[in-house]
């Protein structure tokens, strides 16, 4: 029976790089690190564009700070019904939150008042309103803050420390997870109250009012409005933190792109040794394959699939390496790059995102090239004279 | 059938160094002849048998086997030639040591993508013929010298080529494995194939098989 495809020659290719097995170990390692190094950097990227992208869509569209010297304090609820009036404004909220340090752990909480008859500013808070007890101190927790506190013995209550020393208990009473853990990871729930007796707030007082605009066109006629009637206030919009956030996530993506030149930069040095040319023993092979019969391109197919099986098998074992690294073990070290501020922020578990473009990108700058360097100098040596190549 | 026409060849070492070797050389071999080149190291022999193969091209003049002038054939067409033509025997066998035996025997016809019961067919053949059957799943670097050579030439003889060509057949062989080689040669001249050797071992000069021997001296044929 004959196939198509010539499984002789795919058995010969095989057989060649077993017999030089040091040679193809080295290579495949190599070109198997590269590419679980750039795939790791792309996981890591994509999962945390995609944290960062579901965490501005929650964002608020306009978000009013009181600020003194440049510096924020707490702002008047009062002026909820002021911003109410504004035409085009839908809604209005005064929040409560600040964060917390809990210095056992060397972490920072974010810790958000809810009030039970108040219209949620986001989706993810309306199911918590719902879970949380309300008629005594009691707290949703997001799973890093969990981890955190479980850590540290903490199981059914927490212990906050108020700033004028004494202690607030709060029941621990569920844990609960958002969209993205970027954003829910190290967020404690609980009343408005409990946060304003945690952060010695007088009631009077919010940390900042979170405004919604029903037409999208309007934010910047509604936020200039606000800023003529309070020029003591920072008005900040959704695309002005989106820009922000941004900013961050690009100082971080220059890291990443150090990196993925430093990857890409070596294996291009292989590529380059491997292309300048081959040794006297594969010239020779190369000749004697064509001494018995072997065209050109019969050498050239030959050299391809060696070239594929290398490059392909190491494209496959970075890309499930990688998978398990990000996914599984959470990216240690490399995680830290580009989550940075890890000392304040509790850990949190990149989101899972399939990109097949990352995968075309990833095999595209590997295994191709690879093929290519091995093809081009064997071209060069099968289009010798055989007499010239085997003397 | 083979048929060299002032053939000159020349190898140009370095841009201010030209060797040649082959200076007008004009040769005629029979169908079912065996020829005996003879002459020292460096005579030319060996690329008199590398112009008939098709593995180099004259400098100047042409070679012409069955009529063809494989001289200016392009290089794919020279490769097609070589697989169907011609079975060369290096004089260091030119075996591929990570494979076995018949996998080294075999490996002219892998291009070909024959079907398995084709290449088993032509394998049994030669190893019958060759007397390496028990051999044959041995890597060729575990075998002796005289087996190796076996397996070089049954696999010059796998697609059953109407020309020999054999470069120093027993420099790396003792007496006794000459000998045997002698052996092979008589049954492959019984088959009627033209034989080529280039050789400077005296073994070969006198022996009733030969029909011919040629002295080639600094490139001529003496």
């Amino acid at each position: 029976m004959r196939s198509k495809i010539n499984l002789y020659i795919i058995e010969y290719a095989i057989n060649s790089l077993l017999s030089q097995k040091y040679k193809t170990f080295f290579v495949t390692s190599v070109l198997s690190v590269l590419v679980f190094l750039l795939s790791s950097l792309f996981f890591i990227t994509n999962s945390i564009k995609y944290e960062l992208n579901s965490t501005l869509e929650a964002l608020p569209e306009i978000t009013v700070q009181k600020i003194k010297a440049g510096r924020h304090y707490d702002i008047d609820v009062g002026v909820v019904d002021e911003i109410l009036e504004i035409t085009g404004v839908e809604s209005a909220l005064a929040r409560v939150w600040g964060y917390y340090y809990f210095e056992n752990a060397g972490v920072n909480f974010s810790i958000i008042g809810l009030d039970e008859y108040e219209e949620q500013y986001k989706n993810s808070f309306v199911k918590v309103a719902k879970e949380l007890d309300f008629s005594k101190p009691s707290m949703i927790v997001g799973e890093g803050v969990k981890k955190v506190i479980d850590k540290n013995y903490y199981r059914e209550y927490f212990n906050f420390i108020k700033p004028n020393g004494t202690l607030k208990k709060v029941d621990i009473t569920g844990v609960f997870s958002s969209d993205t853990e970027l954003e829910s990871n190290d967020v404690i729930v609980m009343s408005k109250e409990s946060v304003r007796e945690i952060f010695d707030m007088d009631e009077s007082k919010a940390t900042d009012i979170v405004v919604r605009v029903a037409n999208h066109n309007e934010i910047a006629t509604v936020a200039s409005k606000i800023k003529l009637l309070y020029p003591d206030s920072r008005v900040v919009t959704k695309d002005d933190l989106k820009i922000s956030y941004q900013n961050i996530f690009d100082y971080k993506s220059g890291i990443f792109l150090a990196l993925f030149v430093i990857s890409l930069f070596t294996f291009f040095i292989i590529i380059y040794d491997k292309a300048s040319g081959l040794s006297s023993e594969q010239k020779r092979e190369i000749g004697i394959l064509k001494a018995i019969g072997w065209r050109v391109d019969d050498v050239l197919r030959e050299k391809f699939y060696e070239g594929f099986i290398v490059s392909f098998f190491s494209y496959t074992l970075g890309i499930i390496a990688a998978l398990a690294f990000v996914y599984i073990l959470k990216a240690p070290l490399l995680q830290n790059i580009f989550t940075g501020y890890s000392q304040l922020k509790t850990s949190f578990n990149l989101p899972f995102v399939f990109d097949v473009q990352t995968l075309a990108l990833i095999f595209f700058l590997s295994v191709p090239i690879y093929i290519a360097a091995i093809i081009i100098p064997s071209w060069r040596s099968a289009t010798l004279e055989a007499d010239e190549v085997i003397r | 059938m083979i048929k060299l026409k002032n053939i000159i060849k020349q190898y140009e070492v370095n841009s201010q160094n030209i060797v040649i070797a082959l200076k007008g050389i004009d040769l005629h071999i029979k169908e079912g002849e065996l020829v005996v080149l003879r002459g020292a190291s460096g005579s030319g022999k060996s690329t008199i048998l590398s112009l008939i193969a098709a593995l180099s091209k004259p400098t100047s003049g042409e070679v012409l086997v069955n009529g063809d002038r494989i001289s200016k054939l392009p290089d794919n067409f020279a490769a097609d030639f070589r697989r169907h033509s011609i079975g060369f025997v290096f004089q260091k066998y030119n075996l591929m040591p990570m494979l076995s035996a018949k996998e080294n025997i075999i490996l002219p016809l892998v291009p070909m993508n024959l079907s398995s019961d084709e290449i088993e067919e032509k394998l049994k053949r030669v190893l019958k013929m060759f007397q390496i059957e028990h051999k044959e799943n041995q890597l060729v670097k575990n075998l002796s010298g005289g087996e190796q050579q076996r397996v070089a030439i049954a696999r010059a003889n796998i697609n059953n080529p109407k020309i020999i060509l054999a470069d120093e057949p027993t420099a790396n062989l003792d007496e006794k494995l000459s000998l045997a080689f002698i052996e092979i040669l008589k049954e492959l001249k019984v088959e009627g194939k033209t034989i080529v050797i280039a050789t400077h071992d005296p073994l070969f000069f006198g022996l009733d098989i030969v029909d011919r021997e040629i002295e080639i001296y600094q490139g001529s044929i003496v």
